[in-house]
C-alpha cells in the first residue's frame, strides 16, 4: 500500500515536472515566437521576437518558407532576443511555423507567418476623424466660478439698493 | 450728493453684474487646448530634412515628444465598427496608442498613432499637440530596442466632416509617421469638432 502510494506521489511529480516544463512551449508571453507583421507580401522584412531564452541568443529558422536560418541576438528591450529575415520573393501564399532555438539549453519555441500577395496594411486603413477628447480640459476653474458668484451677488445686492430708494420715492 | 452715491452704487451693480455673467457664462478662463497656426502647415518639400534608410518593422513600445514633454507608452489599436481608428481607454491618460494592422513606425509607409487630448478629469498625454512646430523631434521606441527618430514636416487641423483621409492614413513610399489627437473647437453638443495632425518623416535612427 506504501509502495503503490510512493509510486502514484513519484508519478504526480513527474507529470506536474514534465507539465511545468512543456507550458512555456504553449504560447504564453515567455514562451512564444512573436513574429512582426505575421502577415507578410514574398520580398517582405520580418522580426521576430522571444523571451524564452532569457539573456541568451537563439537560433532562428524560416526554412519553411525558404528564408533559411538567422542569429537572434539578445537585446536591451525586455530581456527579448530578436531576431530578422527577409522572405524570398519567390514564397508562395500560405502559413509557415518559423521556430527559434535557444542558444542554451533545449527550449523551442515557434510562431506562424502568414504569406498573402497583398499586403495587410495597403488593405484596410483607418478612415475619418479620431474620437480622441471630451472637452474635460475644458472645466471652469473653481475660483472663477467663485469669482463670478460673488460679482453677481454684488450686482443683486446694488440693484435691491436702487430698488429700494427708487420705492421710496427718492429718484435716481 | 446722495445723486452722485446713487450713480456710484449704479455704475458698481453694472460692472459686477457683467462681470458675473462673463466669468460664469462665457469662455473666459476655459483651458482649451493649443492650436496649429497656419505657419506650421506644409513646407516646400526642398526645405524637409533628409529621409533616413528605413528601419525593419518592429512593433513600437513608447513615444516620446521632447518640445511638449510627452512620454507615453504605446498600445496596439485596431479599428472601430465604423471604419475609423479605436482609441486608448480613456481612463489612463498617459497612454497613447497604434494603429497594428498598419505600418510600424520607422519601416516604410504611413504609421500612426493616436492619443486623448483630453478625459473627463482634464488634460491628457496629446493635450500639447497642437503647440508642436515645424521642425520638432519625435521619437519611438520600437521592440527591436531601436528608436525611430522623426521630425515635424506639418502639424495641421482638420474637421471630422471634412476630414482628408487619403492625406492622413494613405501609403508613403518614405517612412512617415501621422500623430492624431482631438481639436478644431470644441462643442458642449457635439464635443471636439476635428482633430489636430502631425504629419513627420523618418530622420534618424538609433
Amino acid at each position: 500500500m506504501r509502495r503503490t502510494a510512493r509510486l502514484l506521489t513519484g508519478t504526480a511529480l513527474a507529470v506536474a515536472t514534465a507539465g511545468l516544463a512543456a507550458a512555456p512551449a504553449f504560447g504564453d508571453a515567455t514562451g512564444s515566437l512573436e513574429v512582426y507583421p505575421s502577415t507578410v507580401t514574398p520580398g517582405g522584412q520580418v522580426t521576430v521576437n522571444t523571451k524564452a531564452c532569457g539573456a541568451g541568443s537563439a537560433l532562428g529558422d524560416a526554412g519553411a518558407v525558404g528564408a533559411g536560418t538567422f542569429t537572434l541576438a539578445p537585446s536591451a528591450h525586455e530581456g527579448d532576443a530578436i531576431g530578422q529575415f527577409r522572405v524570398p520573393p519567390s514564397a508562395q501564399p500560405g502559413t509557415y511555423e518559423i521556430v527559434a532555438k535557444c542558444a542554451e539549453g533545449d527550449r523551442q519555441v515557434a510562431g506562424d507567418l502568414m504569406v498573402t500577395l497583398m499586403a495587410a496594411h495597403e488593405q484596410v486603413q483607418p478612415r475619418g476623424s479620431v474620437k480622441t477628447g471630451v472637452g474635460g480640459a475644458l472645466g471652469r476653474d473653481p475660483v472663477q466660478t467663485a469669482a463670478g458668484v460673488s460679482a453677481l451677488a454684488v450686482a443683486a445686492a446694488g440693484g435691491t439698493w436702487l430698488l429700494h430708494r427708487r420705492a421710496r420715492g427718492d429718484g435716481i | 450728493m446722495r445723486r452722485i452715491g446713487d450713480t456710484a452704487i449704479a455704475a458698481v451693480t453694472v460692472v459686477a453684474l457683467g462681470s458675473g455673467v462673463w466669468l460664469l457664462g462665457g469662455t473666459a478662463g476655459t483651458h482649451a487646448p493649443p492650436q496649429p497656426s497656419a505657419a506650421e502647415g506644409r513646407p516646400e518639400a526642398a526645405e524637409e530634412r533628409l529621409t533616413a534608410p528605413a528601419l525593419p518593422p518592429s512593433p513600437p513600445t513608447r513615444i516620446r515628444i521632447p518640445g511638449i514633454r510627452v512620454n507615453a507608452p504605446l498600445m496596439g489599436l485596431g479599428l472601430t465598427k465604423s471604419g475609423s481608428l479605436d482609441v486608448p481607454p480613456a481612463s489612463n491618460k498617459n497612454l497613447a496608442g497604434w494603429y497594428e494592422a498598419g505600418t510600424a513606425p520607422g519601416e516604410p509607409g504611413t504609421a500612426i498613432v493616436a492619443g486623448h487630448v483630453d478625459n473627463t478629469e482634464g488634460p491628457a498625454v496629446f493635450y500639447d499637440l497642437g503647440a508642436l512646430k515645424r521642425g520638432a523631434t519625435v521619437e519611438v521606441d520600437r521592440k527591436d530596442g531601436g528608436v525611430a527618430v522623426f521630425t515635424v514636416d506639418a502639424v495641421e487641423v482638420y474637421q471630422a466632416r471634412d476630414f482628408p483621409d487619403e492625406k492622413v492614413y494613405g501609403a508613403a513610399k518614405r517612412p512617415e509617421l501621422r500623430v492624431i489627437t482631438c481639436g478644431g473647437g470644441y462643442s458642449k453638443t457635439t464635443g471636439y469638432q476635428g482633430n489636430v495632425v502631425v504629419f513627420a518623416h523618418l530622420t534618424g535612427s538609433r
